[in-house]
This record gives structure tokens, C-alpha cells and sequence, in this order.
């Protein structure tokens, strides 16, 4: 963001202002203005057991884990569900520990990924999280990485990399990512 | 193997070592010098001045993590207990991810034990463009000598990892410059582990080295524990407001802590000490708090090599390169170091960025992935303005910072010599990380698509692990938060000691820079006062 781009005094406008040049008309269309403006999610407490992530977040990054970690799908759903729950926990982590600014700029993203006449105006998903196919996750995702407007550059990197290092950071994953685990002869030396 | 965690026999011999999650009422506690922050310059400065025989307190934000808890070398639990922000700290607009430590030891407990003098030329540069006076190269060279005995810092003697070796490789190949690096180590098993907090204690960060020498002499350590704000009259600092933390290291509990001192340190690193100094309305007639906040932004290239690399193990960090860091002198082209970071699962997808099949791939040949990166050094021209801290409504830092079309050259031409490097050592493929790039097999091929890449946020991926400025020294008050001995320039016991005080990025990892930077000025500082 360059800082002549002064933020307007509502800040939670201004996804929708940056995001502006290509969606302005048909989001005026369809007069979906209140989902950006804080009328949201914002009453909605987090998920049990979970810090920051709400409900329809969880929903989010359930469909989006198994599009960016492909050895999820096909698991057999206990170990996926088990696997998946636990990078929610990452997930949840690291955003619980992010200063307010950080918190906020997610909140935003987060809940425009949840309205559906907004989900599908940007990430063409019209369906709930829950019932999206992969492939239209996938699509959704490298439509916004590839997207000319930063501001959908800036959700499918953020997305990507919360997702992707609350995923692997897991010993669980470290078979699929060749890590063979703490160096053994230190790690052995140091637990006995 | 059991390794002595140093503060479990040190607190049963007297050590006053303070947890503020337990504190169930407030209280109000003296000192001659109240440091906040236990980092470089914190633990440096700690130290100096309990031995001085001065009554010190250290505060510390973050929690008391030691190698009893580092044993597991478990990424997931070093970056929830010893980073910033659990290591998702970020710029305001998310486009450059931010590595800061945020525990006891603050970033030396996490860094890779880099351990540079500050560049001759960097110094140069302050004394002629800042107004900085008395960190001349000669004025330095016995203070870096003198933390360079303190924290055992000498070139790596044994090989570098397969890692580091790729580097040295494609520089050798190139010929290209490039050296060995000194590291603060005693000991070190050569694990790899450094930026997950050493297992062994073998790197000499301040969690095991000043502040336990502080400590044994007198000192008292309060973690958990928020400093507000600092609390001053417009001409001097009675002192701190402070909040403890719960266990969750990030919930205030309610429980508040006031600090009445004589001296007060600001000791927080860039980032945190001007935005503990914007929430305390510090006077700042010039409107400099906050501003020329630097980072070396930090570009990286990823190589699939033949061999095997195992880029986890090892020490993290052993070769560097300055082939193309001060050839157009300090203020020509933007110039960047190249190193090399250790690729464990996690900072590795952080690094790929990529989903699917490419994600997969690329995480599942780890053992062969080399990683590059290069530190480019902002600040030395017009052009390179660095960032600004802000603060958001609760208090917290904020971080914008713009990346420049000369930032941009430089990032375009380290790509470029970064996949040069690894073709030169024998990569198999080369990927710069960066949404438009792919693999390319070969060098011609690489660097046709590297000039044609769109450099933009959040398509060329930045991270950055230094934090540099945001309270500049210079002896001209309308350049500078402090003075060149760290004073504040309004408010007359209150001291800077961190790396927020650098007029610019240094040009190489900084912790010898403010550990040697503090040794002067704490040790200047104290001959001045009575306490």
C-alpha cells in the first residue's frame, strides 16, 4: 500500500474501495455494501475451543486446506478431519497472536468470504463453504493469485500461507514433506 | 542428555526472576535503571550496568522460554512461544512478512547467529549524511572486539551445510566474493536449530549469556510483563505504566504494574520502542518517531540441486556473499548480501507460497531444495525512505512500508543473481519465489523470465528478519530521536538502546551491531550518571 493511499476513516471500507475498480458497479447492484461495513460477523463469538476463528472461518479453511494440501483428500476421513482440525488450531494460533491491525485486515477478508452474494460476486462460490467441490476451491483461488487487483493477490497469498505453514508445521505432514524430523542424533542425546 | 537450562539453578541461588501472569495484585517496583525489552540491546545493557552495581530491571513483553522447553526442536512451538505476532507479524498491508523474536533473549534467542560488525561503509555513511558522531570504524573496532570476546563470535570453522555449501559453490564458480561467517556459538553441535531456540545453549544469546550475568549480579527480571506506556513530564521519565500478561502470552489479565526509575532504557527493537514511544506521547517536535523504519527486504530463490541438501540441519548459516553489496558504493544501485535460510516444512511453505501439485512437489523434495536469499540495503538514498510505525487504535504497532522502484531494482537483480548462483553450483531448476515464476531449467532461461517477472507486492514474496530504525540517532534534533550516544533528545533520562536508533539498515544481520553500539553507549551513559 503506498502511504499516499491515506485510509479512509471507516478502514473497514477499504477492501472494498481497493477491490473497487473492477466490482464497484456490480456490487452497487446488488447493494451489498452493509457485509463490508462491520455488519458482518462481528457479533459472532469464535468457534469452541478456538480463539479467533469463527464459525463460517472454520467453514472457509476446511474447504481451502484440501485445495492447497492435496494429500488431504484422499485420506480416510478420520485422519483428514484429525489433520485438518489441528491446522485449524495453527491457524487459530497465529491469528489470536496478530496485533490489531493484522486482526482486522483478516476480519475483513474473512467476512466477505462468508457472504454469499459477495462470495460469489468474487470467488465465484455460490454454494456454502461446506458444499463447494474442490475445484471450484481451487479455481477460486488461483482466479484471486492471479487476479490484476492486489487486494485479491493479497487474500489468495494470505489465505495460501496460513493455510499451507499451520499445515505443515504439523509432524504429522512431515512424511509428505521430506523432512525427516528433528536432527536424530541431537534429538535422541537431548530425550534420553 | 540433560543440559542445564541456566535459570532453574540460578533462580534457586536468589535470582530475582519475576513471571507477571502470576501476579494476582498490582504493585509498584524501584529501580535505578528500568530497561524494557530483553533483547540485543536490552540484555547488553543489563548487563553493563548491574556490574556497574546499579539496581536494574529488565522487562520483557514476551515469556521465559529456556532449552528445557527448546528440546523438542519443534517449529509450531517456536513460533507460538518466541516470535513476535507467533511469527504472523506483517507490514500493515501483509505484502512483507515479518521474522522478530518476542520472548526473554528477544530476536538473539531466535536469530541464526549471524554475528557481523557493522560495515565500515554503513558508518561512513552516518557520520557524513546523519550527524552521527563517535561510531567511526576506529571508534567501533574495540567495542565490537570486546562483544566479539564477550559472545565467543568467530567464523564457523567446521563445513558449512550442504545448504550453505551451494552458495559458496556458485560464488566460487562466479568468482564471486564471499566468507565464512562469524557466529556467537560455544560449543555448538551443529544441529541446526538456532532460529527454534538452541536446544544445547550453545548460542550465546542474551537468554544465556547477559542477562543471566546481570541477574548474578543483582538484577531483576520481570517477563509477561506489557509496558504501556512511559510516563514523563515533557522534560524527564518518572517511569512506566505497565500490564501483565496471562499465560496465553498475549491477554492482558487486568493486572497493573508501575515502574518508578531514575533511567529508563528503551530497548524494545524497531517496531515496538517507537510505538511505545508514540502511545507515551513522547515530545517529537520534528516528527521523527516512527519514521525511516528500515528492514532489509529479502527476496529468495528456490533450487532443486542434485545432491542431497538437507537444508534443515546444520548450522543455519555460514556463507555469505558482498559481491554485490557495495559495488556502486552506499549510495548507488540499491546492494544486497547473499545468505542462505534454513529450510524447515514450515518456513518452507511459507517461503513456496504455492498450492496443489506444485505445493505438494515442491515441500515433498525438500532434502534437494537449496534456498537463497538476499538482504537488500534500504535507506542509503532518497529513494529507499524505509517505513513508518504507526499505531492502530488498542496501541499496537503498525508497519507501512512502500517498496520503491529502486527497491524494486535491486529485488530484480538478486533474483537474478541468486538463480546465477545456484545454476553456477549445479541446480538442477530454479524457481525465484514469486507468483509468476516457474521452474527454469537453465540460466539463459531464467534470467529472460526474472526480466520480464512483474514486480509488485504480493506477487514478488518479501519477508524480512531485520528491523532497523524508526528512532534514528543523529546529534541534530531535527534528524534524530536520540543523540549519538542514544540520549533522547527531549527528554533527558530516557535512553535508546536497540537497533530503532540505526539512521539506516546496516547491510548485514545487525545483532553485533546494536550488541556493540549498546556496549558503547551503556558504557558512556554510566559514566555520566550518579545513580
Amino acid at each position: 500500500m503506498a502511504p499516499s493511499h491515506a485510509a479512509p476513516p471507516d478502514a473497514s471500507r477499504r477492501l472494498f474501495l481497493k477491490v473497487g475498480a473492477g466490482f464497484s458497479a456490480a456490487v452497487a447492484c446488488t447493494a451489498l455494501l452493509p457485509a463490508l461495513t462491520g455488519c458482518g460477523t462481528s457479533d459472532t463469538p469464535p468457534a469452541p475451543g478456538l480463539a479467533y476463528l469463527k464459525p463460517a472461518d472454520v467453514a472457509l479453511f476446511r474447504a481451502v486446506l484440501p485445495a492447497i494440501a492435496i494429500e488431504l483428500e484422499p485420506m480416510p476421513a478420520a485422519q483428514r478431519h484429525a489433520r485438518i482440525d489441528a491446522a485449524l488450531k495453527n491457524i487459530d494460533g497465529s491469528i489470536a497472536a496478530m496485533g490489531q491491525n493484522g486482526q482486522a485486515e483478516l476480519r475483513k477478508l474473512l467476512d466477505l468470504l462468508s457472504s454469499t452474494p459477495l462470495r460469489w460476486a468474487l470467488a465465484g462460490i455460490r454454494t456454502p463453504w461446506e458444499a463447494a467441490t474442490l475445484q471450484q476451491v481451487r479455481n477460486f483461488l488461483a482466479r484471486w493469485r492471479g487476479s490484476r487487483f492486489a487486494t485479491l493477490n493479497a487474500g489468495g497469498v494470505v489465505l495460501v500461507k496460513l493455510a499451507s505453514v499451520g499445515y505443515f508445521v504439523l509432524p504429522d505432514t512431515w512424511e509428505a514433506s521430506g523432512y525427516p524430523g528433528p536432527n536424530p542424533a541431537v534429538y535422541r542425546a537431548l530425550q534420553s | 542428555m540433560a543440559i542445564d537450562d541456566i535459570y532453574g539453578a540460578g533462580m534457586a541461588s536468589g535470582w530475582r526472576v519475576l513471571d507477571a501472569a502470576t501476579f494476582t495484585a498490582s504493585r509498584t517496583l524501584d529501580a535505578d535503571i528500568a530497561i524494557v525489552g530483553s533483547g540485543a540491546g536490552g540484555g547488553m545493557a543489563a548487563e553493563i550496568f548491574s556490574q556497574a552495581g546499579l539496581k536494574v530491571l529488565l522487562i520483557e513483553e514476551g515469556g521465559l522460554h529456556t532449552s528445557n522447553s527448546f528440546k523438542d526442536m519443534d517449529e509450531a512451538r517456536a513460533y507460538r512461544e518466541l516470535y513476535q505476532e507467533a511469527a504472523a507479524r506483517a507490514t500493515s498491508d501483509g505484502a512483507i512478512s515479518i521474522l522478530q523474536g518476542r520472548s526473554v533473549g528477544g530476536s538473539t534467542t531466535v536469530n541464526w547467529s549471524s554475528s557481523f560488525r557493522t560495515p565500515p561503509h554503513t558508518l561512513a555513511h552516518w557520520a557524513a549524511e546523519h550527524a552521527v558522531t563517535g561510531h567511526g570504524e576506529a571508534d567501533m573496532a574495540p567495542w565490537f572486539a570486546q562483544v566479539e570476546a564477550r559472545l565467543n563470535m568467530a567464523p564457523w570453522e567446521m563445513d558449512p551445510n550442504p545448504n550453505n555449501a551451494v552458495l559458496r559453490h556458485g560464488c566460487e564458480a562466479l568468482g564471486w566474493e564471499w566468507h565464512v561467517i562469524p557466529r556467537n556459538v560455544k560449543g555448538c553441535w551443529n544441529a541446526g536449530y538456532c532460529g527454534l531456540g538452541c536446544p544445547v545453549n550453545a548460542k550465546q544469546s542474551m537468554l544465556v549469556s547477559t542477562i543471566p550475568g546481570a541477574l548474578a549480579h543483582g538484577a531483576t527480571l520481570v517477563h509477561r510483563l506489557r509496558v504501556r506506556t512511559l510516563d514523563h513530564d515533557g522534560k524527564r521519565v518518572r517511569g512506566l505504566t505497565a500490564e501483565a500478561i496471562g499465560h496465553d502470552g498475549y491477554t492482558p489479565t487486568g493486572i497493573g504494574v508501575t515502574v518508578r526509575a531514575q533511567y529508563v532504557i528503551a530497548a524494545g527493537g524497531a517496531i515496538n520502542t517507537p510505538a511505545l514511544l508514540l502511545r507515551s506521547r513522547v515530545p517529537d517536535p520534528h516528527d521523527r518517531i516512527g519514521q525511516r523504519t528500515f528492514i532489509h527486504p529479502v527476496n529468495l530463490s528456490i533450487a532443486e540441486m542434485p545432491e542431497k541438501i538437507d537444508p534443515y540441519y546444520g548450522a543455519p548459516q555460514s556463507v555469505a556473499s558482498d559481491h554485490f553489496q557495495w559495488r556502486d558504493g552506499a549510495t548507488g544501485a540499491m546492494g544486497y548480501k547473499l545468505e542462505v535460510p534454513p529450510m524447515f516444512p514450515g518456513i518452507s511453505a511459507g517461503v513456496f507460497n504455492a498450492m496443489g501439485e506444485d505445493l505438494k512437489r515442491e515441500m515433498a523434495a525438500l532434502p534437494h531444495t537449496n534456498a537463497m536469499l538476499a538482504l537488500l540495503r534500504d535507506g542509503f538514498v532518497p529513494d529507499s525512505p524505509g517505513g513508518r510505525v504507526r499505531i492502530a487504535g488498542d496501541g499496537s504497532p503498525v508497519l507501512d512500508y512502500d517498496v520503491s522502484d529502486y527497491v524494486w531494482d535491486g529485488v530484480r537483480r538478486a533474483y537474478l543473481s541468486m538463480a546465477e548462483a545456484q545454476f553456477a553450483a549445479g541446480a538442477r531448476r530454479v524457481r525465484p519465489a514469486h507468483l509468476d515464476a516457474t521452474y527454469y531449467t537453465s540460466w539463459p532461461q531464467a534470467r529472460a523470465a526474472i526480466g520480464q517477472l512483474p514486480l509488485k507486492k504480493f506477487r514478488a514474496l518479501l519477508f524480512t528478519a531485520h528491523l532497523m530504525g524508526g528512532c534514528a540517532m543523529s546529534d541534530d534534533p531535527a534528524r534524530g530521536v536520540v543523540n549519538s550516544a542514544g540520549r533522547h533528545h527531549q527528554l533527558a533520562n530516557l535512553y535508546i538502546f536497540d537497533g530503532s536508533v540505526f539512521p539506516t539498515s546496516i547491510g548485514a544481520n545487525p545483532q553485533l551491531s546494536v550488541f556493540a553500539l549498546t556496549a558503547q553507549n551503556a558504557s558512556a551513559m554510566h559514566k555520566t550518571i550518579t545513580a
